[in-house]
């Protein structure tokens, strides 16, 4: 609330009573409600009246590979499609399940925000939900397992978006193990360890945010003859499993567990098993993003990632602080960073952190996607004013 | 015992779009989802 306040009277909004506005949760998910509900309400409304689709509710499992039992019933399955997602992965804290947690779920759920929330796990679920209900009004604390939040990110920039998220008042624990739990009167208490030594969080709430794993338990998918690795299930790069007749796709398989890719693998899937058609996948590109605010979106290597596989590398940074743009809509923070094969220019990798990254990086996907250099972001007119002047300008600033 | 051409297991993100092409492709098909439409 302090943000609407603080922003409101910037932008030259007066008479607002800083004491006199509050943040109603339970308006805020009725509305999110709404939105999803009108989703799904859009999606039987083309399912049910379809006459080539038999909508069954129940948990399926397989009894052979051409047999599936759906709560009791049975029905034959000539092909099959595996789509079954993923779901937090279990617990691994003694005494957290019996103290209690929210999940991703959970926490969309709240009638009421909570004092104070630890949130445990520095991916970019923890992290969205940490800044939502810093805006709130929750004190929360971050306790990321790694000593970067978002991992696999470029380092730069995630380290900058710690510093965005510890300067709007979120503790931000990197490098923090949480080894137990345990309740204290109506506090959660998660014992944490950080660089040896023990350390005591306590909030009146926590969100494990931990990683997500494949959904494969209660399948049958032994009797269905469908292998499963590390990653999740073992596919070909037509998305067919280890069992002739079935395809799988999705968060199942493992890999990039975003939305984009499962509904990139479906269609495919769909003309591999009806027509037979053997589309393969590629995923050379398959970009991500992180909606806090500054939004941080990333495709293809990082520098340290591109120097590993052996590239010798360009390297092309901006601020958004040197954007007029930016300025105007009040949000200088954030920075580019693109990544080339220094003898041949192809673009390796993008990573934007600030207003808008999610958009924006699709500048560097398309790119990317015809193994292009930076020639066509430099070299191509940009609106002026606006944010995608700032991609041109770290792109010609490779070197 | 109903035979289907195409099984969908997960009504989510990646099965609604195989179920949909899959239907335009004329295949006979069932899709079966345990929570509710839509996924995660
Ligand atoms: C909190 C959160 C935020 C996310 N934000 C983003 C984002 O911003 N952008 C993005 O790209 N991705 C995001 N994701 C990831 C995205 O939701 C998944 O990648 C996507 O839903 C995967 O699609 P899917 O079809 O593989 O699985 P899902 O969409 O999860 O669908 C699987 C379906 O299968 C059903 N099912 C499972 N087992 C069975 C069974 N045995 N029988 C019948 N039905 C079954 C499930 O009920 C579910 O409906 C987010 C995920 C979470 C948890």
């Amino acid at each position: 609330m302090h943000l609407v306040r603080d922003r409101a009277y910037e932008f030259g909004v007066r008479g607002i009573d800083p004491t006199k506005i509050w943040f109603d949760l339970e308006s805020a998910v009725a509305r999110k409600d709404k939105i999803v509900q009108d989703i799904v309400d859009g999606i039987y409304g083309w399912i049910k009246p379809n006459n080539r689709i038999t909508f069954l509710r129940g948990q399926a499992e397989f009894t052979s590979p051409v047999d599936i039992r759906v709560d009791g019933q049975q029905i034959t399955a000539v092909k099959s499609v595996i789509a079954t997602g993923s779901r937090t992965a279990d617990v691994q804290i003694p005494g957290l399940a019996k103290i209690g947690y929210l999940t991703n779920r959970d926490a969309l759920m709240l009638q009421k925000v909570p004092a104070s929330l630890i949130v445990i796990g520095g991916g970019y679920i923890g992290i969205e939900f940490a800044q939502m209900y810093a805006r709130f009004g929750t004190d929360v604390t971050i306790l990321s397992r790694s000593p970067l939040l978002m991992r696999h990110e470029e380092p730069e920039l995630s380290e900058r978006l710690a510093q965005v998220l510890t300067a709007e008042g979120i503790d931000v624990q990197l490098g923090a193990t949480a080894v137990s739990a345990i309740k204290e009167g109506p506090h959660k208490v998660i014992i944490t360890e950080i660089d040896g030594q023990a350390h005591r969080f306590k909030a009146e709430e926590v969100l494990y945010a931990a990683g997500r794993v494949p959904r494969v338990e209660g399948l049958g998918l032994e009797q269905a003859g469908v292998a499963v690795g590390p990653q999740g299930i073992i596919y070909d790069e037509t998305l067919r499993t280890t069992a002739v007749n079935i395809w799988s796709l999705g968060d199942v398989n493992g890999g990039a567990m975003f939305t984009h890719r499962a509904t990139y693998d479906g269609p495919i899937v769909a003309l591999n098993a009806i027509k037979d058609a053997g589309r393969t996948v590629d995923y050379r590109v398959v970009p991500r993003a992180v909606f806090t605010q500054p939004a941080l979106a990333g495709v293809g290597l990082t520098e340290a990632e591109a120097l590993a596989a052996g590239y010798e590398v360009k390297v092309g940074t901006a601020l958004f602080a040197h954007s007029g743009r930016a300025k105007a809509i009040g949000e200088t923070e954030g920075m580019l960073k693109f990544i080339a094969d220094a003898e041949t220019g192809e673009l390796l990798g993008g990573h934007i952190l600030g207003p808008h990254a999610d958009i924006l990086i699709h500048q560097v996907v398309t790119a990317m996607y015809n193994k292009g250099t930076a020639e066509s972001l430099y070299k191509s007119i940009h609106i002026h004013p606006t944010l995608s002047e700032m991609v041109k300008d770290a792109a010609k600033k490779l070197r | 015992m109903k035979q289907f051409d195409l099984v969908v297991i997960g009504a989510g993100q990646g099965g609604l779009p195989a179920a949909a092409l899959a239907a335009r492709l004329g295949a006979n098909i069932a899709l079966i989802e345990m929570g509710e439409v839509g996924g995660t």
